[in-house]
């Protein structure tokens, strides 16, 4: 039997360390892992853990992210409660596992301390590694700070594993910002995290020998098809379930998440969408540009990524009359995801927002509230034109000659 | 809002030192958000902490901030590093020195106008005669304590011994004794 | 249900036979199970007692891959169990260490079992998949001898 750790009311925990707690309240039954920078306090505070005796699951240490995802796999597979931590390279290094473990519906929790991909090599925060995931088929919550990345980590067990959802669930938290900064954190107590979480109920497990099954069955072009549709709307579905454990998640606790958050929305003319530690620092810099300037500026953050919540984000955003979509990572030779997917879902809709894109904050570049206004009075002014006044992708805090991409066609 | 940055080099107990004062503030009732500009950095390069505290959640998570309070635990980088980086009018500097305040002062322009908000004390000397070791971070603590006139010395030091509970009772000692000591030498 | 130790459950379908249903009728996670109902004591039972399931390769049949098929010879075999060893497909049957024959609803007719068989003249000789086994095993070879 675990030793109960003895946690205050109010902890002053990095979301690291508050990640950990969460992963050690679950009670896992093995957790597979491989550090890396800068989820690595994840891990080893949770090997602490494991080694003081306050878990009584397994800790195994593996030579590579490849590997630790493929451990996972198999424990889940065998039927344990199963979680890792990893981050950017750790994460690539991942991926291909991670279709494995979505396909195969094996109901894994994943910490993704976000950070930027080399080359060239940095160790600092961008989303980069949570958009490489976005078409692995997990369901990615983004937490802003430490508290969330607690909390959320407690919901990911419970949507994941729930029978009708039964699929992996990544908590994003951004690295450095939240991963190592400390800040006033309110824990449940041991007992009250573990029963909100409640025991592992195994599905289909290969441990069980009265019914032996396969996973990892291979399909060509007559079922293939049939399977990713499927686990597809799985993943649709569980917008239903997340709903339900943040609902259950306020009765317990008061603090309240929802698929789509958003501040100040109802009478904004003007909107930030963001990820991350940037919501937050948004939402200072809304209420500042309100009070001394007047307009009225609203954000919104998808707090699931995936699925992506299509129809909130619409719900959100149909009465802004122009939307900035701020995007975390390089992207590549199109414009930002965050700009594509909200574009989509307003495409959809009467009115039709003014949306542009800025790419910012590439390998842990600092995010101002200064740099938020500006961005929000440059909506303001397309607002104002009635069409888009610059590039519709600009880039933030970028040294060098002004760079950007297409002009509007709508005037 | 009360802003704070320590500038420091890794190992001496800065990130430490933030989140000490962190956890210490946060049984106050107030808010608390503790970071470092660190990641790649070895011992013994240059590196700044910073702390928050305020009385609602801070929601704030930009890495620039206008301190108002600049703290030295390495005596060197008051020459090397730029200590009045995005200061304020009001901004008060406690800095580790074996100086005096005007010998200090003397031998740094950027000080010059700032005479009456610098104060010093010998951190480094302060923890090696009373720790036994070069670390800092906790004489910091105390003559911090004494200059923001945040919490009397008393109560700082019984919460500082709850923050500390983890350690052997000749180390807790040890720290008390900096903080004691430096709260009362710091000018 | 064609060699040693068949039931009406072994290779009763041709692969690939199945009924091709909807996505909201497959299986979630592609997690197929074996065997119908308990299978605790499944280690200790043979193949052919055991009830394997339709998502068992068991009940399919590759027969119809195969062009040419090993015929066992039991007159030469010295049960050195070399064959069912290295056999892919698990279709070399032997029980108590005795070799029995060949499963020919799942043997793809590699070689592999030919190439191991370490007697002289071997145990094992490919043959067209037409060829009767007893016209086979009466045009078996004669021992090689060693030339020196």
């Amino acid at each position: 039997m675990a030793e109960k750790y003895d946690v205050q009311e109010v902890e002053v925990w990095d979301g690291n360390y508050a990640a950990a707690h969460a992963l050690r309240q679950a009670q896992i039954d093995v957790v597979a892992a491989y550090p890396i920078t800068p989820s690595t306090p994840i891990v080893e505070n949770y090997g602490q853990f494991v080694a003081n005796g306050y878990v009584d699951g397994e800790f195994v240490m593996v030579e590579s992210e490849h590997a630790a995802m493929s451990g996972c796999v198999g424990a889940a597979a065998a039927g344990g409660r199963v979680a890792t931590a990893t981050s950017s390279q750790g994460f690539a290094l991942m991926c291909e596992v991670l279709y494995q473990a979505s396909g195969m519906r094996l109901p894994i929790v994943l910490n993704v301390v976000n950070r930027a991909l080399a080359s060239p090599l940095n160790v600092r925060g961008d989303h980069s590694d949570m958009y490489l995931g976005r078409d692995s088929g997990w369901i990615q919550l983004d937490a802003f700070n430490a508290q969330e990345a607690y909390d959320l980590n407690l919901c990911a067990f419970r949507i994941g594993e729930h029978l009708s959802v039964r699929l992996p669930v990544m908590v994003h938290q951004d690295g450095f910002v939240t991963s190592h900064t400390a800040q006033n954190v309110n824990p449940l107590k041991d007992e009250d995290a573990y029963a909100f979480v409640g025991d592992f109920v195994p599905h289909e497990e290969m441990l069980d020998f009265s019914r032996p099954v396969t996973y990892g069955a291979q399909t060509e072009e007559d079922w293939h098809f049939e399977h990713k549709a499927k686990q597809h709307k799985a993943l649709m579905d569980s917008r239903a379930i997340i709903d339900e454990v943040f609902a259950d998640f306020e009765k317990k606790t008061g603090r309240a998440y929802k698929r789509v958050e958003s501040y100040m929305i109802e009478d904004a003319e003007v909107a930030i969408v963001a990820l991350g530690t940037t919501v937050e620092t948004c939402i200072l810099a809304a209420k500042q540009l309100r009070e001394e300037e007047g307009i009225k500026v609203g954000v919104v953050s998808p707090r699931c990524f995936r699925p992506f919540p299509f129809d909130k984000i619409r719900e959100a955003l149909e009465n802004v009359n122009a939307i900035c979509c701020l995007d975390r990572s390089s992207p590549g030779g199109a414009m930002g995801a965050l700009f594509n997917e909200v574009s989509a879902a307003l495409y959809s809709t009467q009115k039709r927002p003014l949306v542009t894109n800025y790419i910012y904050g590439l390998g842990g570049r600092d995010f101002s509230i200064a740099e938020a206004k500006r961005i929000m009075k440059e909506q303001k002014a397309h607002a104002d034109a009635g069409y888009i006044t610059t590039e519709i992708q600009q880039f933030s805090g970028l040294r060098g000659p002004k760079l950007g991409f297409f002009e509007t066609k709508r005037r | 809002m009360v802003e704070i940055r320590w500038h420091s080099r890794a190992g001496q107990g800065a990130v430490t030192g933030a989140k000490g004062l962190g956890d210490v503030v946060s049984t106050t009732g107030k808010q608390v958000q503790a970071f470092a500009l660190y990641g790649s950095a070895k011992r013994g390069a240059a590196m700044r902490a910073y702390n928050r505290i305020d009385d609602t959640q801070i929601i704030n998570h930009e890495k620039f901030m206008l301190p108002d309070y600049v703290l030295v635990i390495d005596p060197a980088l008051a020459f090397t590093d730029n200590i009045t980086d995005n200061d304020k009018p009001s901004t008060k500097y406690i800095i580790t020195t074996h100086l005096s305040k005007e010998e200090l002062i003397a031998q740094i322009p950027t000080l010059q106008d700032k005479k009456d908000r610098v104060f010093v004390v010998d951190c480094m000397e302060i923890s090696l005669s009373t720790i036994g070791r070069a670390i800092p971070n906790t004489p910091m603590l105390g003559a911090f304590v004494k200059i923001s006139k945040m919490f009397e010395l008393d109560y700082f030091l019984e919460r500082m011994k709850k923050v500390l509970s983890k350690f052997p009772q000749k180390i807790i000692d040890s720290n008390m004794e900096a903080i004691t000591r430096a709260y009362n030498e710091v000018n | 249900m064609q060699g040693v130790c068949a039931t009406d459950k072994r290779g009763s379908k041709e692969l690939g036979s199945e009924e091709l249903v909807g996505w909201d009728e497959v299986m979630q996670g592609v997690v197929v199970n074996s065997f119908e109902g308990d299978a605790t004591d499944i280690a200790r039972q043979k193949a052919e007692e055991r009830n394997y399931s339709e998502f068992s390769s068991y009940t399919a049949t590759v027969a119809s891959w195969r062009v040419i098929k090993p015929v066992y010879n039991r007159d030469i075999c010295i049960d050195c169990q070399n064959c069912w060893v290295w056999c892919p497909d698990t279709s070399i049957v032997s029980r108590d260490k005795q070799m029995l024959g060949i499963d020919y609803d799942h043997c793809k007719g590699c070689q592999v079992c030919v190439e191991v068989c370490p007697t002289n003249p071997k145990s094992l000789l490919m043959f067209a998949e037409h060829e009767d086994l007893d016209k086979a095993l009466a045009q078996w070879p004669q021992k090689e001898k060693k030339e020196k």
